[in-house]
């Protein structure tokens, strides 16, 4: 345990979040560097740091194996968790950690050569640094202030980063949407804090599993769910509040949707799962959020059908996947959250390759345009591949990752005595098959005049070509990822007692 | 206070997160929504001090440095919406949100 955690002046946090934030902060500094000597260190330092992130992360993992009751605290401020702010790490935590750091890891390899011709991109590097650290810090945080201080630090990277390409009206446009709905919803978060602290008179989620163990159902535990609800789901992109994705996804620079889409949002959902997890009681939350994830695929399904523009086209199938990872929530069991954990992770791969290889088509035929496309299969073969692979994995078809939480988390609705929402995930599984067949008809098709073999540069195809190849490994071999998911599930949801008692043992 | 003043504070709170929400929807300027989005924050953070002093004996010192800290992480938010409105006077020439209608819904 000390050895991960590097003790700074009675101040310590988990090794990952400790990287990528000194990672960020030195980032400057090398860029300055990078300018002044004209050579590519922003991009070895990124490359370094968030494969240094990764290292620790998979260490991170083998000690919370080890530990006992597979929970590891780290104090941040030299004192015992219930009194300061604190992380705790257990496998459900790693789990995201894992995820985020990998697809920064490979967003961070694709970047090198797709930004190439963007300026200010001393900015890009350490604003990404910064947002892979506000990630993993809400993955790890052990209470409300460290995951809401995470949480901001991810949120303001983002806005910026979404608003990157300054010089054109899109992004500010969708920028400042983004920053409206999200900062609205902290402020709900911060509402909701307020009322959790009155309730417990802590922010510790040891506290709050607790204190609100047995408790009956007041209208202050639903107004705290509603705010709670509020908060998170903008973030999450849960129906009514996910009008921002559609926007500002498309609009960020490639690999900042690829970051986006592919973890930001299932942070979001990652919050929202631990918290009501923690809180209420299953049956409490068990409809609202079912309908709420009838509503969400549906109406994401059925606004893709007529998008002309590949990556928000892509963006709405974000928002359909949101929904069908909440009917693992909406199934109240282990069995469902590990549903949603795993499709967390497949989704966080497919759609990440989804986003990178779209933006290496978009960055050769300089047009987002499904038509316009048209064609491109024949210049681009590798890379059209990897983003059918992606596509078919998003559709649910059998050999892809995709398929294999798709039955899990429509299984587990099934289980809970949910048979509508099972019926509800498949024929929108199905619907959905409607607008991918469309982005495939249109890399298939034969173009109008040829225009040669013209691959994307190697790091970009080296990337999505990976990643399509993991996603037919996972399709195939989903044993060690569903082992980690599941016992990640039951720690949050069957045995939260292990959690507990980690925490207080130590006053 | 002990709860002297809970009903009061509680019901302004509620009434600033109104006004905040409101001033969101009704207004047009886009720095007015950036101020209506700080009074949603200060209206949270005046929940926060409120439950707080709720607790008898020694106050607990973490409301009072998570609200410090709340303020500080919502002096950034805003800071980078003015950034972002400042850039979009640059575009447009207007701050009139009506007028960002470009992107389709």
């Amino acid at each position: 345990m000390v050895a991960q955690i590097l003790p700074l002046a009675g101040f310590s946090l988990p090794l990952p979040v400790l990287i990528l934030l000194i990672g960020g902060v030195i980032s400057p500094f090398v860029g300055l560097i990078a300018v002044r000597s004209g050579t590519r260190l922003r991009e070895a330092w990124s490359f370094g740091v968030t494969a240094a992130a990764l290292y620790a992360v998979y260490n991170l993992y083998q000690q919370v194996q080890a530990a006992a009751g597979n929970v590891l605290i780290v104090s941040s401020w030299g004192q015992n968790p219930p009194l300061s702010g604190c992380f705790e790490v257990d496998t459900l935590g790693v789990f995201m950690a894992g995820s985020i750091t990998f697809l920064g890891f490979l967003v961070s390899i694709y970047s090198t050569s797709y930004m190439e011709r963007e300026s200010r991109l001393t900015e890009f590097y350490t604003l990404v640094l910064f947002l892979l650290a506000g990630l993993v810090g809400v993955t790890m945080a052990g209470d409300f202030f460290t995951l809401f201080i995470f949480w901001e630090l991810m949120s303001i990277s983002s806005y910026v980063l979404v608003a990157f390409l300054k010089q054109n009206w899109g992004p500010l446009e969708a920028g400042f949407k983004y920053l409206i709905m999200s900062a609205t919803a902290s402020a709900f978060l911060l509402l909701s804090m307020a009322f959790l602290y009155g309730m417990t008179g802590n922010l510790n989620f040891a506290t709050f599993a607790v204190t609100f163990m047995n408790t009956p159902m007041t209208q202050w535990m639903k107004l705290l769910f509603s705010v709670l609800l509020i908060g998170f789901g903008v973030k999450a992109a849960i129906f009514p509040l996910h009008t921002w994705l559609p926007d500002a996804h498309p609009e960020a620079p490639s690999p900042v949707s690829a970051l986006l889409s592919g973890v930001v949002i299932e942070t979001g959902l990652y919050a929202l799962t631990r918290v009501l997890y923690l809180i209420f009681d299953p049956s409490f939350f068990k409809l609202p959020i079912a309908v709420l994830a009838l509503l969400t695929m549906s109406i994401a399904n059925i606004s893709a059908l007529y998008q002309k523009d590949v990556k928000r086209l892509l963006a709405f199938s974000s928002i359909a996947q949101v929904g069908y990872m909440l009917v693992g929530l909406a199934a109240g069991t282990a069995y469902g959250v590990m549903g949603l954990l795993l499709h967390v992770f497949n989704h966080s791969l497919m759609k990440g390759v989804a986003f990178l290889s779209a933006g290496s088509l978009i960055h050769h035929a300089d047009t987002r345009d499904i038509d316009e496309l048209r064609g491109i299969g024949r210049t681009m073969p590798l890379t059209a591949f990897s983003l059918l692979v992606a596509v078919l994995g998003l559709g649910g078809v059998p050999p892809m990752n995709g398929f294999v939480s798709k039955v899990i988390l429509f299984n587990s609705a099934m289980d809970s005595g949910m048979a509508w929402l099972t019926v509800a995930g498949v024929l929108n599984s199905a619907l959905s098959m409607g607008y991918y067949l469309i982005v495939m008809r249109s890399l298939l098709a034969t173009p109008k005049e040829s225009h040669g073999l013209h691959e994307a540069p190697l790091p970009m195809l080296g990337v999505t070509m990976f990643m399509a190849a993991l996603i037919i490994l996972f399709g195939f071999y989903p044993q060690p990822v569903i082992q980690i998911a599941n016992q990640a599930a039951i720690g949050l949801v069957e045995n939260v007692s292990a959690y507990i008692q980690a925490v207080f043992s130590l006053v | 206070m002990n709860g002297l003043f809970m009903t009061p504070l509680l019901a302004s709170v509620f009434f600033l997160f109104a006004i905040g929400l409101a001033s969101l929807m009704i207004n047009r300027d886009m720095v007015r929504l950036l101020i209506g989005v700080e009074i949603l924050f200060n209206a949270a953070n005046l929940g926060f001090i409120t439950l707080a002093s709720y607790v008898t004996g020694f106050v607990d010192p973490l409301p009072q440095s998570i609200v410090m800290m709340a303020i500080v992480l919502d002096g950034a938010v805003i800071a980078v919406g003015l950034v972002i409105v400042l850039n979009v006077y640059r575009h447009y020439g207007t701050l009139d949100i009506r007028k960002l209608r470009r992107l389709k819904w």
